[in-house]
């Protein structure tokens, strides 16, 4: 297990999105446009890296009937901590990130890779595999986001792309909740193709 | 026995360290949030009030008797500000306008000038959908048609006024339009401006 795998797996082999298929409710929610979801992937990878330190460095001192809620109370401390900060200091970011970050701590994301990876590794692989698998979310939450605010808003990264005529009469179930649903479906049928395909078996 | 007690006791110290971190940081952060909530609301002021005349504006709160309070179901209080000129001639009033929206109660600052017309507004705080109820934040998206009205015509284009509500968000904007209405009817009945039920 090279460091540089440990980083790297996180982005396509074992996408958290597309491949774990954990994170379904940040991935749903906070898509329906670019900016959000780089916000949302930007504040899970850091609480995914805090905890994954942590969890990674106390992995023998915490016992495993326990584990659970101690992994539980490190995670919600770390967001809240990051609530409070980015609330004192970044509160542009804060006014339209607020209503997401404490649904951080349900992230499945963080709690799979503390009870899946975290537990058993070296800290310096599991603070590599809190990097990778965040970038993993983050860009799959932007690929999401592109599609639905595009066809939902007519914009990219709140630029209009489409013009005015469209925005007025966008694709509007893009970024409604069954819009999300629907997309969900067929960005993971595509890789599941392509998971396929690169197996060489399609029967 | 002894195992719960070891388990119980590592449980706890997890807790304890955790409970110190978030109260230290809380205490560092919680003056700086008090500070920012309240320039926030002063920017917001300064530029809503601007709507009724440009220059040097005072501000002083008001204490109106006989002032019902229409914000009573979500536990929230009508305060009035009137606003004056440099000469002290009052221009008009500032409120807040609080109303259950989708996800949250939204703050929505509103001026009125004396004969009742709203001419500026700006939301202060909005938890809605992002990307939905949200855009209630951008004044292009909706309150952009409220300078001009009065208690009377405020009113969502499918409750039978003449404002467009925001494309799948009107939850969202028959909030806003609401509380912002109802807060004007209070000022009427109280005889600060002109309106139904208004002593002047």
């Amino acid at each position: 297990m090279s460091a540089m795998n440990e980083l790297t797996k996180g982005f396509f082999k074992e996408n958290p999105i597309f491949k774990q298929a954990l994170g379904m409710c940040p991935f749903l929610a906070v898509t329906s446009s670019v900016e959000n979801a780089i916000g949302m992937g930007a504040a899970a990878t850091f609480v995914l890296v805090a905890s994954n330190f942590l969890v990674s460095l106390f992995r023998k001192a915490i016992p495993a009937k326990v584990r659970i809620p101690a992994y539980i109370v490190i995670i919600a401390t770390f967001v809240t901590l990051v609530d409070l900060l980015m609330n004192a200091y970044v509160p542009a970011l804060h006014r339209n990130l607020g209503i997401f970050i404490p649904l951080i701590v349900v992230n499945c994301i963080i709690l799979g890779r503390a009870e899946g990876y975290a537990n058993k590794n070296t800290v310096f692989h599991s603070i590599l595999d809190g990097i990778g698998m965040g970038i993993g979310f983050t860009l799959a939450m932007v690929i999401m986001a592109t599609f639905r605010e595009i066809l939902g808003n007519g914009s990219w990264l709140n630029i209009n792309l489409l013009g005015e005529a469209y925005q007025n009469q966008p694709l509007l179930i893009a970024i409604l909740a069954p819009g999300a649903f629907i997309l969900m479906g067929f960005i993971l049928g595509f890789f599941n193709i392509m998971e396929k395909r690169r197996k060489g078996g399609d029967k | 026995m002894g195992e719960i007690f070891k388990l119980g006791f590592i449980l706890m110290f997890i807790a304890v360290i955790a409970a110190v971190a978030l109260g230290y940081v809380n205490s560092i952060t919680e003056p700086v949030i008090a500070e920012q909530k309240e320039q926030a609301k002063l920017d917001a002021m300064i530029d809503v009030a601007t709507s009724l005349a440009a220059g040097e504006l005072t501000f002083d709160s008001l204490s109106v008797p006989g002032l019902e309070n229409p914000y009573a179901p979500v536990d929230e209080t009508l305060s009035v500000v009137s606003v004056s000129d440099s000469t002290g001639a009052e221009l008009g009033y500032l409120f807040v306008a609080y109303g259950r929206g989708y996800s949250s109660t939204i703050q929505t600052m509103v001026a009125v000038d004396l004969q009742g017309s709203v001419t500026g507004t700006t939301i202060l705080f909005q938890q809605e959908t992002p990307g939905l109820g949200a855009n209630v934040s951008n004044p292009q998206k909706f309150l952009y048609q409220f300078p001009g009205e009065t208690g009377a015509t405020l009113l969502l284009a499918k409750d039978g006024g003449s404002l467009d509500a925001i494309t799948g968000s009107t939850i969202t904007s028959r909030a806003v339009t609401d509380s912002v209405r109802d807060g004007l009817q209070a000022l009427a009945a109280a005889g600060l401006i002109p309106g139904e039920g208004g002593a002047l």
